[in-house]
């Protein structure tokens, strides 16, 4: 352990020597107060809020992230081209242990700059919401400055039964002609989705919400969030909601109506105890418009309070350091077999590609690279490239989504709660699964390489 | 000799520290084609205790071959073994101090920070990380720069730093590539002098140079390559004696005596076979002398200062732990006190056979110093007072403007 401690403190000194944090420590301080400076909020809560800490927390995470990985990179590949590395790896210590204690280095730097940038963002929000008028304010500690839980309806598993409903199709009828199964069941799928999720003119949708055991959440007022998009958008569009709340058995029932937008998100209170005895929220829309309305999977949400804005805060910021962390294990593990630029240059470009994943969710979703046909839905023969394409794409997909699973700046900025159990998933996917699968190739490289030249 | 009969003079059968058989290293360029074949079926061992010198030009194939005995390159084919493992068993580099042929070292470290960071490696614990960091910044002359950072200092006391860390661990077995690359020439003896004194304490080294000198004056042993290739291995006795001739060396005689002993010589050897000189001194010694002077004259120097004893955990333990011994190591190259050997023409005879093995031992046992440490000899000190005083300030601001 000494040795691996010895290689991340000379990380750590490198990184004061070379005046790396000196530089990011002022950028950051920097970001974190001028930004909010020039970019004026609109008085509200909600603009408030978008700016400080949505604004802010982006920067930081932007600015950190690049930082790591340019860092990474270099501290390892410069080490190596620089043969400082062959001082290190003739001493009684393992390639593994040189590589996860720079990589102990670079996190520990990440640790106390995130720590520094969330100092000043919280200072910043506590003096700068002092401007806000108190209606606002109020607004404020109720819907950004909280931490709520949030509720969602079950969404099915709608590939797994479009491809039921396919296959028991099948078993009574030929497959339709110049139409592959892959696009079938693409289509039934697409079906299923609007089904479920599209309100036609004078139609009524329910939802039934988990919203939580009953003995948690009893007195508490609860918050809906939610959003509907028209068939063809339209920002300026209005649309007049009705909305009832609560079991009819029960007879504890909240009505309301209003006149809400489209495509943005809306929140707006409702009484408490309108839950049934199994903790379910039932919610009824009627959509009384000449226009059918459609809720996304996310487009509905029950919020109450389970905590407050500090340690909510915390956590958020603790997904951002697992992030860098990841980052941090990416650059090295480029780093061990790349030159620097190269490295830097290629460990970039995987972070665009996994921050850009609509290619890959395409590619799954229409079965392939090949192009349909937006009229017909008609898909050309499956080619080798696409029974390959998928594959690829689904499990590029599937690996980002552990580390894009969680959007901490996002909760924040709402009130949403990112809880314990939020941050040891993320802890788990992100800095066990994802750096741990990065360092495994990293290492296994590095033990392998040849560390000095001809020539050095 | 055969290549693998290495057994080095003694003859009592010592372990093998490094074995190496049919080493053979081709570098590759990047579509896997061979690009140069740096190093070609060697094979030689090196015993406890030895000093092995790699010799050979500039590209012979000596770094590559002190690069793979460390893991930092591997073997196209071949089989090294460094007390009895591979060369990447990490355990067996806690026994192993390196120094490359270019500093390779932290910029933004001090000497302390530089020596405290190695030492952890070797998991040394912290006061006895302290107490060798100091002994070693004293032995290399450097306790007075151990706050400046190792960017900012010149090649010679970056050798110095570097030759410090080799021996952070007190290996049993230090592979030195170039040790005097960089040094002065004061600098050039006191490393010899410490690897003399490390072969002493039952160390094994390996020195990797192109310099003759180096090798010369402190290796038991040597393979000479060229080529990749090893052309020539042995010890310095074997592959330097000239069996057939001898050299007599005696302070300035009287001209009828030195006809009288020619008179001697001339019954068995032929005139012409026969020449008398007076030795030269060579360079290095002549320098140090001057060097040692200025310095009895005093001059404070900001750079790196001698070297002074050998650190003590170092010496521990040794038979070398004599004060007497002690004395020898460093500080006699580094004090001004050093007696000077009166100056001595040289009878040099070739081809005589008729004078026997034991007259030969007669004769030299009282000339030449046990030590493998050339002893200096110089010129009466009246005639050559005014070209040392002359050199001695030449150099004396040469030293302090360099350092």
């Amino acid at each position: 352990m000494r040795r691996i401690l010895a290689i991340a403190s000379l990380t750590l000194r490198a990184a004061f020597r070379y005046r790396v944090v000196l530089v990011m420590a002022l950028l950051l301080v920097a970001g974190v107060i001028v930004l909010p400076l020039i970019i004026k909020d609109d008085g509200t809560a909600r603009g408030f809020t978008q700016i400080i800490l949505t604004y802010t927390l982006a920067l930081t995470t932007t600015l950190l992230g690049f930082a790591t990985l340019w860092l990474s990179c270099g501290i390892l590949a410069r080490e190596i081209e620089e043969a400082q590395m062959q001082m290190v790896v003739v001493k009684p210590i393992a390639r593994w242990q040189i590589w996860i204690g720079k990589w102990l280095g670079i996190v520990a730097l990440n640790a106390m700059l995130i720590l520094l940038a969330g100092a000043a963002i919280y200072t910043i929000m506590q003096v700068r919401a002092r401007n806000l008028t108190a209606k606002e304010q109020t607004i404020l500690q109720n819907e950004v400055l909280v931490a709520r839980k949030v509720a969602m309806e079950d969404t099915p598993d709608y590939e797994q039964i479009s491809r039921d409903l396919i296959r028991e199709r099948l078993q009574h009828e030929a497959p339709p002609e110049g139409l592959s199964i892959p696009a079938l069941q693409t289509i039934i799928r697409e079906q299923l989705k609007s089904r479920d999720q599209l309100v036609q003119p004078n139609q009524r949708r329910i939802w039934t919400i988990q919203v939580g055991p009953p003995s948690e959440v009893r007195d508490k007022p609860m918050t809906i969030r939610v959003r509907f998009d028209p068939p063809v958008p339209d920002l300026g569009e209005r649309f007049m909601t009705f909305w009832e709340f609560g079991d009819l058995a029960t007879k504890t029932q909240f009505e309301t109506n209003f006149v809400m937008p489209s495509e943005a998100f809306v929140e707006f209170p409702i009484p408490p105890n309108l839950i049934n005895d199994k903790g379910e929220l039932h919610i009824r829309f009627d959509n009384r418009n000449e226009k059918a309305l459609l809720f996304p999977e996310d487009g509905m949400q029950v919020m109450y309070r389970i905590g407050g804005f500090g340690g909510n805060f915390a956590r958020g910021l603790g997904i951002v350091f697992c992030w860098l962390a990841l980052l941090a294990a990416l650059g090295l593990a480029g780093a061990t077999f790349l030159s620097f630029p190269v490295a830097a240059f290629c460990t970039i470009g995987v972070l665009i590609l996994s921050m850009s994943t609509g290619t890959l969710k395409q590619i799954i979703e229409e079965n392939g690279i090949v192009a349909v046909d937006p009229n017909t839905g008609r898909v050309e023969e499956t080619k080798v490239v696409n029974t390959l394409a998928v594959p690829v794409a689904r499990g590029l997909l599937n690996t980002f989504n552990l580390a894009r699973g969680f959007s901490p700046i996002d909760n924040l900025s709402s009130g949403r709660a990112i809880t314990w159990t939020d941050l040891s998933q993320a802890f788990f996917q992100i800095c066990i699964l994802l750096s741990g699968g990065l360092a495994a190739i990293g290492i296994a490289i590095f033990t392998r390489r040849e560390l000095a030249t001809a020539t050095k | 000799m055969s290549v693998l009969d290495t057994n080095a003079g003694g003859g009592q059968a010592r372990e093998n520290v490094i074995v190496v058989r049919g080493l053979t290293k081709v570098f590759k360029d990047f579509w896997n084609r061979p690009k140069a074949r740096a190093v070609d079926s060697v094979n030689f061992e090196v015993k406890r205790g030895e000093v092995f010198g790699l010799l050979g030009p500039n590209g012979s194939g000596k770094s590559t071959t002190v690069k793979m005995l460390l893991g930092l390159l591997f073997p196209t084919k071949g089989h090294i073994e460094v007390f009895g493992h591979s060369p990447r068993h990490v355990a067996t580099k806690s026994r192993i101090g390196y120094l490359p042929e270019e500093s390779y070292l932290y910029r933004y470290l001090d000497s302390d920070e530089t020596l405290d960071f190695f030492g952890n490696l070797f998991d040394i614990p912290p006061a006895e990380r302290k107490q060798r960091s100091e002994q070693l910044l004293e032995m290399v002359g450097l306790s007075k720069a151990r706050r400046r950072q190792v960017g900012e200092f010149s090649k010679g006391m970056q050798r110095r730093i570097g030759l410090a860390q080799a021996l952070i661990n007190d290996p049993d077995l230090v592979i030195l590539d170039e040790p005097t690359a960089g040094l002065d020439p004061l600098g050039c003896r006191e490393v010899k002098d410490l690897i003399l004194a490390l072969a002493r304490r039952g160390k094994t080294v390996i020195l990797s140079s192109h310099l003759l000198s180096d090798v010369e004056d402190v290796c038991d042993r040597v393979v000479i390559y060229y080529g990749g290739k090893i052309q020539a291995m042995g010890t310095l006795k074997e592959l330097l004696a000239t069996p057939d001739a001898m050299r007599i060396t005696t302070p300035i005689l009287p001209r009828a005596t030195v006809e009288k002993v020619l008179e001697v010589i001339r019954r068995d050897v032929a005139e012409d076979k026969v020449r008398i000189d007076t030795p030269t001194q060579n360079l290095e010694n002549y320098f140090l002398q001057v060097v040692n002077k200025a310095r009895a004259q005093e001059a404070d120097t900001s750079g790196a200062t001698s070297g002074n004893r050998v650190a003590e955990y170092l010496r521990a333990g040794t038979a070398e732990n004599s004060p007497s011994h002690q004395a020898r190591v460093l500080d006699r190259l580094t004090r001004g006190d050093e007696p000077i050997a009166p100056a001595a023409p040289v009878v040099q005879v070739t081809d005589v056979e008729s004078l026997s093995n034991k007259k030969l031992e007669q004769l030299t046992k009282h000339e030449v110093p046990p030590a493998p440490v050339p002893t200096p000899s110089a010129p009466p000190e009246k005639a050559r007072q005014a070209d040392l005083n002359k050199a001695n300030e030449k150099l004396s601001s040469l030293l302090n403007k360099d350092k």
